[in-house]
């Protein structure tokens, strides 16, 4: 496990944007293979569609109904409420101090910040937000990425993140308010999705209309977003979907 | 006796205190502060934007002055050899050339087109990192509800700090283009990459025009 760890950190290490083998051709190149790449262009296909014709519509409505104050609230709500997983999964790879702070967060948004509705703890404590999830304890832990994955209507991802993606899902329901019934988690997670996108309306097609290739644009950024680690959703999307 | 010793002290404690100025600034002069040459540049780009008056020029005039003002702080032709990659070293002088002013199209109307959109957010300098001739100055773009992390990968020339890539959000601008530009020339070659990039700057210009 101790190899694991320092070869994770190595990796971390070689995607600093300052060294200059960042820039080669080789580390440019997915080091996560895509056998599957026709399956994965249809479900990007597929995924593009859903967000051109459903997600976006829904989002520009309620972004006019919702001022945007009020859903940066609500999605910091929902950012708060994943804290003890994310703190969780740092403990689980060793990192103690950011499993703390972590924690902290959770602890003074949920007081301070009234339910986590406000980011107190980045704002007043300058505690950032870091991200942590399953996936990247499995890394540590050993586990490869398997391949390339394009999930429907949740977006890019690899075989070993989309699995760590499933374990945390059932985690949070556990302490989620809303735990009764399958019915009331899917609307609840619709309304985030729905809220999440009218903060970032638009950036989609912007990254898209600038693309030659979007199936290898949003592929490299979900990776190369990924291995910054930090809180990165781009665009909650489904072709974009890096970090929910 | 005891008094002799005193003085050695504060002779000592002054002698050391100029060194430490001395040494502050030698250092200073020779690593300019990135963050404090990105701020002015970045009030620039930004008037620019929410000048009244640049409200009435067309969108074309308008592009080309923030292009203006991103030649001061952008080293194009260090862009352009790092999206390239390998091929940058293959090409000769007149077609390298070539290359940078198309790529740098492409840029003005992708990118430069798309901050227009701006209307008065506040950019918050957060940190910066040196290390050697390179050096990474990170902002933050507060808007309501969200901020976006911007940051500028930059190289010393001299004593001023030039940006050769833009990550967003954790996204290298260069890097994810430098990856979209291997698949097009390991398939049609350099001359295909150059007439892809081509239509798509008519593409957008297109777009612009409708828009």
């Amino acid at each position: 496990m101790a190899l694991a760890v320092l070869g994770f950190f190595d990796g971390a290490r070689a995607d600093d944007f300052l060294d200059d083998t960042s820039y080669d051709d080789q580390s440019v190149a997915v080091k996560t293979p895509d056998p599957i790449e026709p399956f994965n262009r249809a479900m990007f296909t597929f995924n593009d569609k859903v967000y051109v014709w459903v997600l976006d519509p829904v989002a520009t409505g309620y972004s006019k109904v919702l001022p945007a104050d009020i859903r940066g609230c609500i999605g910091n709500f929902f950012y708060n409420l994943g804290e003890p997983v994310r703190s969780a999964n740092f403990l689980l790879q060793g990192r103690f101090g950011e499993s703390g702070l972590t924690l902290s967060r959770f602890t003074i948004n949920s007081i301070g910040g009234v339910f986590g509705l406000a980011d107190a703890a980045a704002d007043e404590f300058k505690i950032p937000r870091k991200r942590a999830t399953f996936g990247q304890t499995l890394s540590v832990w050993g586990a490869g990425d398997g391949f390339y994955l394009v999930v429907p209507l949740l977006g890019p991802s690899t075989l070993r993140d989309f699995s760590g993606k499933m374990v945390e899902a059932v985690a949070t329901s556990a302490y989620y308010p809303w735990n009764d019934d399958v019915e009331t988690s899917v609307s609840v997670f619709s309304g985030q999705v729905v809220n999440d996108t009218s903060l970032h309306l638009g950036v989609y097609e912007d990254v898209k209309s600038m693309s030659f290739d979007p199936y290898v644009a949003f592929r490299n950024a979900y990776f190369q977003s990924r291995s910054k680690g930090g809180d990165n959703v781009l665009v909650p999307n489904p072709n974009f979907n890096v970090n929910r | 006796m005891l008094q002799n010793k005193f003085t050695t002290l504060v002779l000592f404690l002054v002698s050391f205190s100029f060194m430490g100025i001395i040494f502050s600034q030698s250092a200073a002069s020779a690593t300019p502060d990135p963050t404090e040459q990105f701020r002015p540049f970045v009030k620039k780009v930004t008037d620019i934007l929410v000048d009244p008056e640049t409200k009435s020029i067309s969108k074309n005039e308008k592009g080309q002055r923030i292009l203006n003002v991103f030649r001061e702080r952008f080293d194009f032709r260090e862009m352009s050899k790092r999206v390239l990659g390998q091929q940058w070293r293959e090409l000769n002088d007149r077609d390298q050339r070539e290359f940078e002013d198309l790529f740098t199209r492409l840029l003005q109307y992708a990118y430069i087109g798309k901050i227009e959109d701006y209307s008065g957010q506040k950019v918050e300098f957060t940190q910066q990192r040196i290390k050697g001739e390179r050096a990474e100055v990170q902002t933050l773009l507060v808007d309501k509800g969200k901020s976006i992390p911007i940051s500028y990968i930059v190289l010393l020339r001299g004593d001023q700090w030039m940006a050769y890539d833009v990550v967003i959000e954790g996204v290298s601008l260069v890097r994810n283009y430098m990856e979209q530009f291997k698949e097009i020339l390991s398939k049609d070659g350099y001359t295909g990459l150059v007439q892809q990039i081509r239509d798509k700057i008519a593409q957008i210009e297109k777009e612009q025009k409708q828009g």
